[in-house]
């Protein structure tokens, strides 16, 4: 991740003022990212994991309740219907190739609400979900820890159609400031909670005692820990500045390296990806597994690290298990920290 | 909750100063452009862990999360009692909560010692006891030997809330090391800060090594992970804790020769405390309970001074009373209805230091 003059002099701008805790930049950082977004509310938090486990708080997976999530999802979002103290119901994909579960369709009683994963940054069809969520008394979560500048078919950002949108701002992510997160939501009530929730569910935070707005507090819930500081958030503004530009690079990159597929490697959607898709990965799906292992080595050998489909929950959907063992999956994330071009990573690919 | 008038204070409670080398450090990591946890993580943890004096320090994201991750390890889970004070910031009842947990109060020694009672933490040790936690109150050591004696015959883990308390001890060896685990914060206002950060050190190998592997989501859906950014800030500024806790002994001292004289406060803790303490913040505590709003709102509004209160009971809080009802612990109230504390900042000046006493002597006279 190379970071530009603009994005290093914010984070050291707040750095050298000596406030670190949540304060005036945080307030800036929310302001413009709702902005961008097109929401009300706009929440920063500790990271991605943070956003979801609070946003299954605030929809109420507890307690019995049950939120419903992609079997091919990242371990934020496998695990935060549990983290928030109620269970999980884990939808298998329908397609190897097109790694995609009907979360609504696994909906059962004591379901409280769906996550909608936006894997590796392909966007989901979240207007279509949300409809359905309202109709059926859903709550749908969006899960964006991938996919910060992905935009919906109707040009909304991914993140934005459902109750609850939550992005990760970890390092390697587009927008990404080291570690930490955002929860977007249109819906008062919900901003509140997890506003609230954040910070120990405390009524007046460390900034508002040093401005002479509040001399103690209550605590009203059982909270947590899951600030964002001052430095991050400043980095975190000046970095959505760019993310148009860092969006089309990363399209560009996947497109050059999902057009390098030997014989036996097709890509996932293998139609294309949507046209508001922001590759966090390039996903390459091998005809069997030992295909899949070889074309894996040859990455490993150029050190490009070959993952597969997160998946924590994964061994009991036989479709998802099989697209993780057949599956390599290239992290744009981490091919950039490594100062790897996408044009290494193709020429790899093809001759793999 | 007093209305207060929203004026900045001309002399806050803590003032953190950052210096143009803790900028440079941080600055190396920008342009380096790697910030998630790596080597400046793993740097930092050896550092702390060797002036520490113990095995690992796993650096996380919170001092919240080091005691979550703590009672984990320890193994509490539902059914499970944990003896905390009450007098502590809330993260440390949380966090058996997270665990499923039923944490279980125990009251102060008193105005001069504002640790747990040990006497009151053995009278409270029951079949689904499974940990007792002791807070570092300000940088004061807690009766651990005792408690660890305690715990070890009882088969108990002690897990030191050291948010107060890096590089504090008790005779030789330093706080957060007598136990199971130790928690410490980084938190803006502490001793050794970096905005939000936090670390769990223990000699244990299995401890660590649970606190390592779940402090990333993968393990339990939990993200407890410091980035590089912080730990830089931390490493650079580790260098310097022994020269800031030395400044903070020296203020500490001024202050309480000054108190002794004026009448209506108790300065906690003894005089020869202050050595070994890491002087986090200067707690005093009037004598009469029905002052302590008078006095802050006082100091502010008269002289823009900023002070706090350490703490309001845990177990008065609306979410816990509503969870926890009938609780009783007299001194913890009474302390939580009459402690003030005082600015205090390694580099705070004598002027502003008489400034602080000079409007406090004010407030109590009027």
């Amino acid at each position: 991740m190379k970071l530009d003059e603009a994005e290093v002099d914010a984070a050291l701008g707040a750095l050298s003022s000596g406030w670190l805790t949540m304060g005036p930049r945080i307030q800036a950082f929310e302001a413009a990212a709702a902005e961008r977004l097109g929401v009300t509310h706009a929440l920063a938090v500790s990271s991605g994991t943070a956003a979801l486990h609070l946003a299954c708080v605030a929809a109420g997976v507890r307690g019995g309740r049950n939120a419903v999530t992609s079997a091919l999802a990242g371990p934020e979002a496998a695990w935060a219907p549990r983290t928030s103290g109620g269970d999980a119901v884990v939808a298998d994909v329908s397609d190897v190739l097109v790694p995609v579960a009907d979360v609504l369709r696994a909906a059962v009683p004591g379901t409280a609400a769906v996550i909608a994963s936006h894997l590796t940054g392909v966007p989901a069809d979240a207007a279509a979900l949300r409809a359905a969520c309202d109709a059926r008394g859903l709550v749908l979560i969006e899960d964006v820890t991938d996919a910060l500048g992905a935009t919906l078919a109707d040009g909304r950002p991914a993140g934005c159609a459902g109750h609850m949108g939550c992005f990760s701002l970890a390092d390697g992510r587009l927008g990404g400031v080291g570690e930490g997160g955002l929860v977007v939501t249109e819906d008062d009530e919900l901003a509140a909670r997890v506003k609230s929730l954040r910070s120990h569910a405390m009524t007046s935070v460390t900034w508002d005692r040093h401005r002479g707005h509040a001399d103690s507090y209550d605590i009203v819930d059982i909270g947590f820990n899951y600030r964002m500081d001052e430095p991050r958030a400043a980095l975190a503004t000046a970095r959505l500045e760019r993310l148009e530009a860092l969006t089309k690079e990363r399209r560009a990159a996947a497109a050059e390296i999902r057009a390098a597929v030997p014989a036996g490697v097709t890509p996932a959607w293998p139609d294309g990806l949507p046209t508001g898709a922001a590759p966090q990965a390039v996903a390459l799906v091998a005809s069997d597994e030992a295909r899949r292992d070889a074309l894996a080595a040859a990455l490993e050998a150029h050190d490009v690290a070959a993952g597969t489909w997160p998946g924590v929950f994964a061994d009991a959907a036989p479709i998802a298990a099989e697209a993780r063992a057949r599956t390599v999956l290239i992290d744009l994330g981490a091919v950039e920290t490594a100062g790897l071009g996408a044009a290494t990573v193709a020429r790899v690919v093809a001759g793999a | 909750m007093t209305a207060v008038t929203g004026t900045p204070p001309s002399l806050p409670l803590f003032d953190l100063r950052v210096l143009p080398e803790d900028v440079e450090a941080v600055e190396a990591v920008y342009r380096d452009g790697r910030l998630g946890m790596g080597e400046r993580v793993a740097a930092f943890e050896a550092a702390f862990a060797e002036q520490l004096g113990c095995r690992h320090a796993v650096a996380l994201s919170s001092c919240t999360a080091a005691l979550h991750l703590a009672y984990l390890a320890a193994g509490v889970g539902p059914g499970d009692e944990v003896i905390v004070p009450s007098m502590t910031f809330a993260a440390t009842a949380n966090a058996v909560l997270y665990c499923g947990g039923t944490p279980v109060f125990a009251d102060i020694v008193g105005p001069h010692d504002l640790s747990v009672d040990p006497d009151h933490v053995e009278a409270l040790v029951g079949p689904r006891t499974k940990a007792v936690a002791a807070v570092h109150f300000g940088g004061y050591a807690a009766p651990v030997e005792r408690l660890a004696a305690l715990c070890a015959r009882e088969g108990l883990a002690l897990v030191e809330d050291a948010a107060h308390a890096p590089s504090a001890q008790l005779g030789d060896r330093k706080l957060g090391t007598f136990g199971f685990a130790g928690a410490f914060s980084f938190f803006s206002n502490k001793v050794l800060p970096c905005g939000e950060g936090g670390l769990l050190a223990t000699d244990d190998d299995t401890v660590a090594a649970h606190a390592r592997k779940h402090r990333s989501p993968a393990a339990a859906g939990l993200n407890y992970r410091m980035d590089e950014p912080r730990a830089a800030l931390l490493l650079s500024r580790l260098a310097r804790l022994e020269d800031d806790i030395a400044l903070r002994r020296v203020l500490v001292r001024r202050y309480r020769e000054r108190l002794a004289q004026l009448d209506g406060v108790i300065v906690p803790y003894r005089d020869d405390d202050v050595e070994l303490s890491s002087c986090y913040v200067m707690p005093i505590v009037l004598d009469e309970v029905g002052r302590q709003s008078a006095v802050r709102r006082a100091m502010r509004e008269r002289h823009a001074i900023q002070t706090s209160l350490l703490y309001p009971a845990v177990h008065e809080f609306t979410a816990y009373r509503e969870r926890f009802p009938g609780i009783s612990l007299p001194r913890t109230e009474r302390l939580a209805r009459t402690e003030v504390t005082l600015p205090l900042f390694p580099h705070m000046t004598d002027v502003e230091q008489d400034r602080v006493l000079a409007a406090l002597a004010e407030a109590l006279a009027s």
